[in-house]
């Protein structure tokens, strides 16, 4: 559905779909304040449809790009739907959305890196994706003129100095540069360069069929591999208008709840590191192991990768081994949580760091347990259409979302654990609704409607939150323009004013544990 | 803490007692193809070649197949599409010291080598 949408006609959202509005140039600033009662869930660039893909993504001149805003409706109770805008962008300038909506601002810098194409004002944008010393940009023309601000260093002044801390940390943990601003001991201000994991995965994904681009979506953010996953395969269901099988859909939700289980427990054993609690670290890594363990057995992989395909899912889970396997694990993960909240060392450094508003969390974007811990209800999962649609009365319907309203790094385990609950009690649903597929045929798998070309949008609630796939198809069946949007790359803003929230040092890695985000996520 | 110290100690040792006797759940860890030469027709070797998404596979001149082991995900999709010619090695402990050792050369059929 696509319509007209001007500066002063309000948008009515339409509950499950995915509404488009073409929105002229000038008039976006006007519709961006219109539209703040949702939340901006993510801004790209690229994609001018079905009809003339740049193959390979390779530069053109000439091509004006396509500014895409995508806003989730997460008012009241739950999530209901998206609506899209859509803008010709044809000079080399657009509005400065980021001083309307403050979300923005991450993704003006990624556009700018990979289109050439920049907020208006001529305000400073930071280095997102690409380390300063690469040429931009990535998939666009050439911008007329380099602004300064693109290979400067950034400076520190006054009383403060930056303490450096990174890429390399400790051992395991990505590639991550902080630079913690601090004149002393409390955190002053951080930044963030993440652009060591950059692999220009949205660059690699022009030309690849579906399929292809599955293999690379899984690894964006392997940690959220499904939910990843999925939502690419979402996003190409939809540009081709192809349904899954019931049954595969329930395969993905199942892994999608494995998925979670495993992240919380490595969560759990992050905040425990992180708080100097070894015991506890052991025991919720022992959790993690057993879960990973029946990742491997039940779906074939222990970090689930291979689950999701275009039009359905290649392996069907072993249901015994769910059944047989799932209440041991997850008795272990909620041993050691019991035996956490009853430690006062452990809750006492974790109450109080980190702190979020849900205002701050509301302007930022933020989504999945980081939004939840203030109070914000958004859960990808509600959005009518899928297993758990809520009207349909499936397996998966009636999520119970948790949330709290302290939006510290307490509030943050707390969301976590309750999701935990909640993923054991869907898996026995999504089992008991049925049987699933023989994983030897294609019987879980739809083929994909040919087309002449289309779009399409994609979403899951990965451990995160919402994790956003966007694909503009050819006549081929090839992907012109993908749009991958792991929930990390939304968190990741919001991680530095949870760090200036009155916190010191050692609270740094009890907030990053506790946030559970990935840099390659970010930098994909 | 002390409650911790008891925890710790009432739980035990969890871990297994690899290498002398690696724990069964290695059975399920993803490990790269093995080829039956017999099945690998140049046709077959082909549409290997397409099915592989890290590359690691690639047709020689020579009618052989050069498999980089160093390029392989174990991701399976190269016995999903040749069931007949590729299955599954098991195995999971791999090392080399150089990196040419990791580039195996498999002859198609019929092209003994």
């Amino acid at each position: 559905m696509t319509t007209e949408l001007t500066a002063t006609g309000a948008p009515r959202v339409v509950p499950g779909a995915v509404t488009t509005f073409q929105v002229a140039s000038p008039d976006l600033e006007a519709v961006v304040r219109d539209l703040h009662g949702l939340r901006l869930a993510d801004m790209f660039a690229g994609g001018s449809g079905g009809s003339s893909p740049r193959a390979g993504g390779a530069a053109t001149d000439g091509d004006a790009p396509t500014l895409r805003l995508v806003w989730a409706n997460d008012a009241g109770e739950g999530q209901s739907g998206y609506v899209i805008t859509e803008t010709q962008i044809d000079g080399t300038e657009y509005p400065a959305l980021s001083d309307v909506a403050p979300a923005a601002f991450v993704e003006e810098c990624e556009i700018y890196e990979q289109f050439g194409i920049r907020p208006a004002t001529g305000k400073p944008l930071n280095r997102v994706m690409l380390p300063p010393h690469t040429d931009l940009p990535t998939l666009g023309r050439k911008p007329a003129r380099e602004p300064d601000e693109v290979r400067a260093p950034h400076a520190v002044a006054g009383e403060a100095f930056e303490f450096p801390f990174g890429p390399v940390r400790q051992a395991g943990v990505e590639s991550l540069y902080y630079g913690l601003v601090t004149s002393g001991e409390e955190i002053v201000d951080v930044y963030l360069f993440t652009w060591h994991k950059h692999r220009g995965l949205e660059w690699r994904l022009a030309g690849k069929t579906p399929e292809q681009a599955l293999f690379l979506a899984e690894r964006a953010e392997g940690l959220s591999a499904v939910a990843v996953g999925w939502a690419l395969a979402a996003a190409v269901e939809s540009a081709t208008g192809t349904t899954p099988p019931e049954a595969a859909q329930r395969t993905r939700a199942v892994a999608l709840e494995l998925e979670r289980l495993y992240n919380h427990a490595a969560a759990m054993a992050a905040l425990c590191q992180s708080t100097g609690l070894s015991v506890g670290q052991s025991a919720a890594e022992i959790a993690l192991e057993r879960l990973l363990r029946l990742n491997a057995r039940a779906l074939g992989h222990r970090y689930l990768f291979g689950v999701v395909a275009p039009g359905g899912a290649c392996r069907a889970p072993d249901s015994g081994a769910i059944r047989g396997e799932l209440p041991g694990a997850y008795g272990e993960f909620r041993r050691a949580a019991d035996a956490l909240l009853a430690t006062n060392s452990f809750v006492d450094r974790l109450e109080a760091t980190g702190t979020l508003t849900s205002a701050q969390a509301a302007a930022l974007g933020m989504v999945g347990p980081v939004a939840r811990a203030t109070g914000l209800a958004g859960d990808a999962r509600l959005v009518p259409g899928g297993p758990y649609d809520p009207d349909a009365g499936g397996p998966g319907a009636g999520i119970r979302v948790a949330t709290a309203t302290a939006g510290d790094a307490l509030a943050r385990f707390t969301v976590m654990l309750a999701e935990a609950a909640e993923s054991v009690r869907l898996i026995g649903q999504f089992l008991d609704a049925g049987p699933f597929f023989d994983a030897r045929t294609a019987a879980g798998i739809a083929e994909l409607r040919q087309t002449a070309g289309g779009t399409g949008l994609g979403w899951a609630e990965s451990p995160r939150g919402e994790a956003l796939a966007w694909v503009a198809l050819d006549g081929d069946g090839r992907i012109s323009r993908a749009r991958l949007r792991p929930a990390s790359a939304r968190n990741w803003r919001g991680f530095d004013d949870a760090c200036r929230s009155g916190n010191v040092f050692t609270d740094v890695p009890i907030i990053e544990a506790s946030f559970w985000l990935t840099a390659a996520g970010m930098a994909r | 803490m002390t409650l911790w110290f008891v925890r710790g100690l009432r739980r035990g040792v969890v871990t297994t007692r690899y290498p002398a006797r690696p724990d069964e759940s290695a059975a399920l860890l993803p490990s790269p193809p093995a080829f039956r030469p017999r099945a690998l027709t140049e046709d077959t070797a082909r549409r290997l070649v397409q099915a592989c998404p890290g590359g690691a596979l690639q047709l020689a001149r020579n009618a052989a197949l050069l498999f980089d082991v160093g390029r392989c995900t174990a991701c399976g999709r190269c016995a999903a599409a040749a069931p007949d010619a590729v299955t599954r090695s098991g195995a999971w402990e791999l090392a080399a010291s150089t990196r040419s050792v990791l580039i195996k050369e498999i002859p198609l059929r019929g092209e003994a080598r």
